[in-house]
């Protein structure tokens, strides 16, 4: 039987090659999803935590207390090969050119290489005092010479002229783009006053096991107020609080690399199907010939597993050369998150070829089945144009409303208590529900859309729509297949807006100014905020004030003044940033904690004799405390300008940035000690790190578009050969080449259009519902539905169907009329 | 028992006029080489306007070939094929096709209406295709004939084989083609069923003067027509005019077949 088998796959080596381009285009699918899940997220954790991937151990100081003398315990400690301690300080530095003095961030460049961390754009990394490398956002090119200065503990400035040796790529670090950075040996940032380190990178000895290493240095360090973390962990946590949440991301990741097995696997089960219902005549006459049942059963499992095996090693292979195309796409376009280099794990490659073998030797098992009730006398007959009877529905109706009430509530409990852990495995289940109640649902609604186009469309159209629900079960797993795929993509595309939508709404909560000004020494000139608003590009700005009254516990407090009028329109988003009310004292709940003062409660504030009492509004802990201008001018009458908020107009963020650089000038050029922070940087980042990945999934979509397509293009082709003669009666009768391929045209298009109008919606509730489970935990959910992308994807899934209709259309158009009368 | 008149092939046609179908040296190999298999051999051929013919010959003598030829649902190698003034070996797929949907009707064997369709709009499908609408008075004429006026909303799995026959010569008549090429329309049928058929494409050729062509391999089928034309080995072998199922049957013999 094994040598029939093989003679078959021999014979039928063509129409496998159509089963095998869908098995590997799913494995493909499925192994370029999980490739790019781990390449995505070790990007993300290099970029978010560059400085600690390349560690073994990291510690970290809880309260910012020294961590000196663990220096000294860590380096003795057995096992530990090195360990740079984190010398971070900050400087002033004034770039050529510029007239303005930057805030600079200083690091210390380790001794070992192993912990050198830092992606050199250029240049290379400095080896003496007197050198430094920075950041992209300082601006300065190899050779130029930066005027640093630093101000000690005490106050003292010293004044030190360094020359850049590198250029630093600091890839999607979110930050990167908030304020300079710098690197210099540890001798000279300890010089610019880095003396304290709050962290420790620690390098094991070769062959290492980070999490022992971990482990022995928190036995080492028996205190309390440091955490011990593997390298690995603290760059996860890093992202985590970069990215809001890596467990977030990560569910994401997980949500998509379930979707696409599940997809995967049924495209495969209905591809299979399609390709042993056209034999089953050849099926009958093995059995015709004497071939037993479970021979016949056997053959066509054996076939199965060779094809799926086959197929499934071409399409990890192909897999991971997609993943690297899409890497590749995505380094092409400076994408701040490069998907650089590929991490393909072990486990994508078994699951690769797990995946295909599993699904098409379990695809082809019902078939081959029904392959054994196959009537030896059914090689005798002409093809039967019946259906095959459909097994009684009951059961899979009952399965299905089982798996969707549930998933469904379930899902819904998920989004109520944003947890991803409750809505995946509601969303699943629901979504398994609605795959097999598809193939009740499907067939009316197909026949209701036929119905609409056979009135548009003359005798093709009406033919078609009655073809359309000639197999209800056919043509509900054609229609399944490409509803999986749209809805798949619809969910993604609108999952990406929304979290887009969330994430722009969340920046703009946590930095609602796009610039702040702020003087070191405390005052900026009244007059300063004239001068920037005249400049190009800054769209209106607000000041605050500044004063140091006395509190209840008669301690002095810095107290800011805000004026609402100027600071709404100037704000993009007042959701983390209260405002005060005349007569109110915005305060964080520490301090109101340490006064003893509840919400609403009088604050009663002093400075030179003169009193205020206003009333308490509690607020975040990071909020300053904050009063309307007016109640703190009836405090301090000649408050200074502390601080200057400013909104740009909506642009480029190269032009907002331009704008940003020109801000920093002409701020330098009145208070040389002034910082200036924009956002607007971080805010450009964060789109093009959802560019990125909407990048991905477009990549992802295109095969699951081709894949659609190939079962459509099956099951077209499956109704050509069984409609032979039918065709060729039509064609004898009259039908000319152009309307059959017309017929098959509109088939297709009812079929695809009914699924993808189907998926669509179903691919919006999913979209939204997952972004709320997702990120529901991180806040407020913005849903954003983008319209046009979601018609992009109707007409997409349509013109696809239409497509796959072309070939099967050319085989039926090639049909001579003469096949209709051919008896038999 | 009459005696067979028999014609010699290669005598000249019968004058255009009175030929609705014609076909002059039509030869049709099909394959190439080795494998070439000479279906038809310059047959020279025409079917009176108004008359029943009915081709005959045994398996493998061309009798389908030379009506697919015929029909413009096969192209000949060589030769031509006039159908009343139009020659069909001329035309390219589209204008044969149009060709067929206006002036042509069929009766197959078997599989000859669409499953998806009614039996009312199994009828009107050429004329539909042809973007053209039905004459009502002939329409009910054609159905009143064929005794389809109950049937009409019927799907074909709900018919009987010979009430699917009438429909498709409903089909055929409706649009009231030059002529209806019927290929073993009896195939399929019982006696009683088959009978019925015959008549009712011997009563439109009668009443109205239908052009009517048949494919049978069945002398008693045959001996409803006015004429049989004989074919073997894709020649031309003889005709037998006015038939009986007796004559048609010895004519067959004198083939060996």
């Amino acid at each position: 039987m094994l040598s029939t088998t093989l003679a078959g796959l021999r014979a039928h080596l063509p129409r496998l090659v159509a089963s095998c381009l869908a098995v590997v285009l799913a494995v493909a699918f499925v192994v370029a999803t999980l490739v790019l899940n781990e390449t995505t997220r070790t990007t993300v954790l290099t970029a978010a935590g560059a400085q600690y991937v390349g560690a073994d151990a990291v510690v970290t100081s809880d309260d910012g207390s020294s961590l000196l003398d663990e220096l000294a315990v860590l380096t003795a400690l057995d096992g530990v090969r090195a360990v740079a301690p984190e010398w971070q300080t900050s400087v002033q530095a004034v770039a050529p050119g510029r007239t303005g003095a930057q805030y600079l961030v200083v690091g210390a460049v380790a001794d070992d290489p192993a912990l050198r961390w830092q992606r050199l754009a250029d240049g290379a990394l400095p080896d003496r005092p007197g050198e430094v490398a920075v950041s992209e956002r300082v601006g300065a090119d190899v050779g130029d010479v930066l005027r640093v200065t630093a101000t000690a503990a005490d106050g003292t400035e010293t004044s030190t002229a360094v020359t850049v040796t590198g250029v630093v790529d600091l890839g999607g670090d979110p930050e990167a783009g908030l304020y300079g950075r710098a690197w210099a040996t540890p001798a000279q940032a300890q010089a610019w006053g880095a003396v304290d380190p709050t962290e420790l990178r620690i390098a094991g000895r070769p062959g290492t096991d980070p999490q022992v290493l971990a482990d022995a240095v928190a036995t080492a360090l028996p205190g309390s107020g440091l955490t011990v973390r593997t390298g690995t962990a603290q760059a996860e946590h890093r992202a985590g609080s970069m990215l809001g949440n890596a467990t977030a991301l990560a569910a994401v990741l997980l949500v998509f690399g379930t979707v696409a097995v599940l997809v995967a696997g049924l495209v495969i089960a209905n591809t299979f199907a399609v390709l042993l219902a056209q034999r089953t005549r050849e099926l009958a006459l093995l059995r015709c010939v004497g071939a037993t049942a479970r021979q016949v059963r056997r053959g066509v499992l054996v076939e199965a597993a060779l094809t799926g095996l086959a197929a499934s090693v071409v399409g990890v292979a192909a897999g991971i050369g997609l993943a690297g195309a899409v890497s590749a796409l995505a380094g092409g376009v400076e994408s701040p998150v490069p998907l650089s280099g590929l991490s393909v794990p072990l486990t994508a490659v078994l699951a690769g070829l797990a995946v295909g073998t599993l699904t098409t030797l379990l695809a082809a098992a019902a078939p081959a089945r029904a392959a054994t009730r196959v009537a030896p006398l059914a090689a005798m007959r002409p093809l039967d144009p019946a259906p095959l009877r459909s097994r009684p529905g009951v059961v899979r109706l009952v399965l299905g409303l089982l798996l969707l009430l549930p998933g469904a509530a379930l899902l819904a409990v998920g989004v109520a208590v944003a947890s991803v852990f409750v809505a995946l495995p509601g969303g699943v289940a629901s979504f398994l529900g609605v795959v097999l109640l598809a193939q009740r649902a499907l067939p009316p609604v197909v026949r209701a859309a036929g119905g609409l186009v056979a009135r548009l469309g003359g005798v093709p159209a009406r033919l078609a729509a009655g073809n359309a629900t000639r197999n209800p079960r056919r043509t509900a797993a054609t229609a399944t297949a490409l509803l999986i795929g749209v809805t798949l993509t619809t969910a993604m595309v609108v999952g990406t807006a929304s979290t887009r939508a969330t994430a722009t709404a969340g920046l703009a909560a946590q930095y609602p100014a796009d610039v702040v000004v702020e003087g070191l020494s405390g005052e900026l000139p009244p007059s300063l905020l004239g001068r920037l608003g005249d400049l190009g590009g800054v769209a209106t700005g607000t000041a605050l004030t500044v004063a140091q009254p006395t509190g209840p516990d008669g301690q002095p407090w810095t107290v800011y003044g805000i004026d609402p009028a100027t600071a709404v329109p100037t704000l993009r988003s007042t959701a983390e940033t209260p405002l005060p009310q005349p007569g109110q004292a915005l305060l964080p709940r520490w301090l109101a904690d340490s006064w003893s003062v509840a919400d609403g409660d009088p604050v009663p504030l002093t400075l030179d004799g003169r009193a205020l009492s206003l009333r308490a509004g509690i607020v975040d802990d990071d909020a300053p405390l904050l009063l309307t201008t007016g109640d703190l001018a009836a405090l301090a009458p000649g408050a200074a300008v502390g601080q200057l908020w400013l909104r740009l107009d909506d642009s480029d963020a190269d032009v907002q940035a331009a704008v940003v650089d020109t801000v920093t000038d002409t701020v330098g050029s009145v208070v040389p000690d002034a910082q200036v922070t924009g956002v607007v940087s971080l805010r450009q980042q964060m789109d093009e790190v959802l560019d990125v990945l909407l990048l991905v999934v477009t990549g992802l979509l295109g095969v699951a578009v081709v894949i659609a397509l190939i079962g459509v293009g099956n099951t077209l082709a499956l109704s050509v050969v069984e409609r032979r003669q039918e065709n060729g009666l039509l064609r004898a009768v009259g039908l000319t080449r152009g309307q059959l391929r017309g017929l098959l045209a509109w088939e297709a298009v009812v079929v695809s259009g009914v699924a993808a109008v189907l998926g669509v919606v179903l691919g919006g509730v999913y979209g939204v519902t997952g972004t709320a489970s997702v990120l529901g935990m991180a806040g407020e959910v913005v849903v954003d539905v983008p319209w046009l992308q979601v018609a992009a994807i109707v007409v997409v899934a349509t013109v696809a169907g239409l497509l796959a209709s072309v070939l099967p259309a050319r085989r039926a158009a090639r049909i001579p009329p003469v096949a209709a009368l051919a008896a038999g | 028992m009459s005696v067979p008149v028999m014609t010699v092939p290669g005598e000249p046609p019968a004058p255009v006029s009175s030929a609705a179908v014609r076909a002059t040296g039509l030869t049709k190999v099909y394959g190439s080489g080795d494998t070439a298999v000479l279906a038809l051999d310059g047959v020279d051929v025409d079917f009176a306007r108004g008359g029943f013919t009915a081709i005959m010959g045994p398996s493998g003598s061309g009798k389908s070939t030379l009506m697919h030829c015929l029909a413009g649902l096969d192209t000949a190698t060589s030769g031509q094929v006039f159908l009343g003034g139009t020659e069909l070996t001329r035309l390219r797929d589209d204008e044969l096709t149009r060709l067929r949907r206006e002036r042509v009707g069929f009766v197959f064997q078997a599989f000859n209406l669409l499953p998806v369709l009614d039996a009312r709009e199994n009828v009107v499908l050429p004329m539909q295709l042809a973007g053209r609408r039905p004459d009502p008075a002939w329409f009910d004429a054609v159905i009143a004939r064929l005794g389809l006026r109950e049937r009409l909303r019927h799907r074909p799995a709900e018919l009987s084989g010979g009430q699917q026959q009438r429909v498709a010569i409903a089909r055929a008549l409706l649009p009231r083609p030059d002529v209806v090429f019927a290929d073993e329309p009896t195939g399929n049928l019982d006696s009683r069923a088959g009978a019925e058929v015959l008549d009712l494409l011997r009563s439109s050729v009668r009443e109205t003067g239908q052009t009517v062509v048949m494919v049978t391999h069945d002398p008693t089928a045959a001996s409803y027509a006015d004429r049989v034309v004989l074919l073997a080995d894709g020649r031309l072998a003889g005709e037998v005019e006015r038939p009986t199922a007796a004559s048609v049957l010895d004519a067959l013999r004198g083939l060996g077949g």
